[in-house]
């Protein structure tokens, strides 16, 4: 499982004298398993405070962190995809006055399936240049409409659970995540949260979410509906949106206990789950979504998650029928 | 309180070495320390959800004996988004796969590298990291 990139790195001190004293520069190239060059990745330098720097690789991958305090740092890659695991290098040394040649090769995430990913480096690079201001729709709101890709919380903070919650947790890890609903055909978890795409439908009363994975659709009610008394608990749960200024907040509850919190590292949780997203759209390629999971008999305090969408206007959805030939318990070695 | 923050770091532990996946676990049907390459012949092509598989006589070259081996990839929708069709491969081409061993099927395996042996083309690359 720790695949998580201890990659090859090659650390070259070099020996650029620097105009301000007391600060460094940290510069290389990111590339694939394959020798790629991993254009549109963002590379981090975290400090020991948790300042985070970060740069967008060019399109040779390249990138330069410049005028960062001396210090150690840990040098991140998100996990953009699926395709590649998140890269991180801690206690690397920054020293001033000079320039530090760190060359970061990503490790290939999920086996590098082919098809497994669909080229989010591709779709993000195609769509990453998209600007222009939000739109908006006839009763003045923001317009979230549109398909989307998505993407998984560049630094995913550990959550706190409950000692049953670790132990459900590493019970899931010790048989390599097999038990994942979406293996058996069963939902996808209630917040949508794969780095893939969805598909926004907005109505002043409703906003529809489209996906390629079961039940394929989620419907937050934005008619100022409340939740309705001694829910059924169900997979996607009960969703109700109200506008907070050009945000829309989405709340959440009626949620079974048989679905995994994906986005939050495939955390259990009870049916006293609510969650909590506000969806904002700063300008027309991006979607920030704040998405707070609050389950007091699972986590110790709620888990918080922030992801970025990028629209891709010219992408659609596909059908995607999972009974049609799903091999996966014929298949896995855990039964 | 002691005990909350042992729960804490043992979570942070283990957390930052999950996988995501888009459909299932590969860790649970596939063993990555078993790397497989295989020389063939396409025999079918399930074009299915939620993955396409294809498969391929490969011939042991001691024996002479065949084996038809599946090959499993990703869902048709990731496989269209990079660049594949249906009819990108068919019975009878020639192919190099290279993947990892499946661990409850004999000769099943997924694939990291489809190549066309005729071409040497390289079908749904990795190169797809790369800026276009």
């Amino acid at each position: 499982m720790r695949r998580i990139a201890i990659a090859v790195c090659l650390l070259v001190l070099g020996s650029t004298v620097l105009g301000q004293a007391g600060r460094g520069v940290i510069a290389g190239k990111v590339t694939t398993d394959q020798g790629d060059p991993a254009a549109g990745v963002t590379v981090q330098a975290k400090d020991t405070a948790g300042k985070i720097s970060s740069v967008v690789a060019n399109g040779k991958g390249e990138y330069r962190l410049a005028n960062l305090p001396a210090g150690t740092y840990e040098i991140a890659v998100p996990q953009m995809g699926l395709r590649t695991a998140r890269y991180a290098q801690p206690d690397v040394v920054i020293e001033a006055a000079r320039t530090l040649t760190f060359n970061i090769m990503l490790m290939p995430n999920n086996f590098g399936i082919i098809g497994d990913d669909a080229g989010f480096l591709q779709m993000y690079n195609k769509y990453a240049g998209i600007k222009g201001p939000a739109p908006r729709t006839r009763d003045g709101h923001p317009d979230f409409s549109g398909v989307w890709l998505a993407n998984v919380d560049p630094n995913p903070e550990p959550a706190q659970m409950l000692p049953w919650a670790v132990t459900e947790w590493n019970r899931r890890r010790d048989r390599a995540f097999e038990g994942m609903p979406t293996s058996r055909c069963l939902a996808t978890d209630p917040t949508l949260t794969l780095p893939v795409f969805y598909k926004i439908v907005q109505t002043p009363t409703l906003l529809i979410h489209l996906f390629e994975q079961d039940p394929h659709y989620r419907q937050a009610f934005l008619d100022g509906r409340a939740h309705p008394q001694d829910l059924d608990p169900t997979w996607m749960g009960h969703t109700t949106g109200r506008w907070d200024k050009d945000t829309l907040v989405l709340d959440t509850v009626g949620l079974n206990d048989k679905s995994w919190l994906l986005q939050a590292t495939w955390l259990p949780h009870t049916e006293m789950l609510h969650i909590v997203e506000r969806y904002n759209r700063p300008d027309l390629a991006h979607l920030n979504i704040d998405v707070m999971f609050e389950d007091p008999a699972t986590f110790i305090k709620p888990v918080e998650r922030h992801v970025q969408w990028l629209f891709t206007p010219g992408e659609e959805l596909f059908e995607t029928l999972c009974a049609e030939n799903n091999k996966f318990l014929e298949y896995s070695a855990f039964k | 309180m002691r005990n909350t923050m042992v729960v804490s770091v043992a979570v942070a532990s283990v957390l930052a070495g999950t996988p995501a996946v888009a459909h299932h676990s590969f860790a649970a049907e596939f063993d990555i320390t078993k790397p497989v390459a295989l020389a063939g012949t396409v025999t079918k092509i399930e074009w299915t959800n939620p993955h396409a598989y294809v498969f391929v006589d490969v011939k042991d070259p001691q024996t002479g004996a065949v084996t038809n081996w599946e090959i499993e990839m990703g869902s048709p929708n990731g496989l269209t988004r990079l660049g594949w069709t249906r009819t990108m491969l068919k019975p009878g081409d020639a192919v190099t796969i290279e993947g990892s061993q499946g661990r409850n099927k004999a000769n099943l395996a997924n694939a990291r590298s489809v190549v066309m042996t005729a071409t040497g083309k390289k079908l749904g690359a990795a190169s797809s990291e790369a800026a276009p």
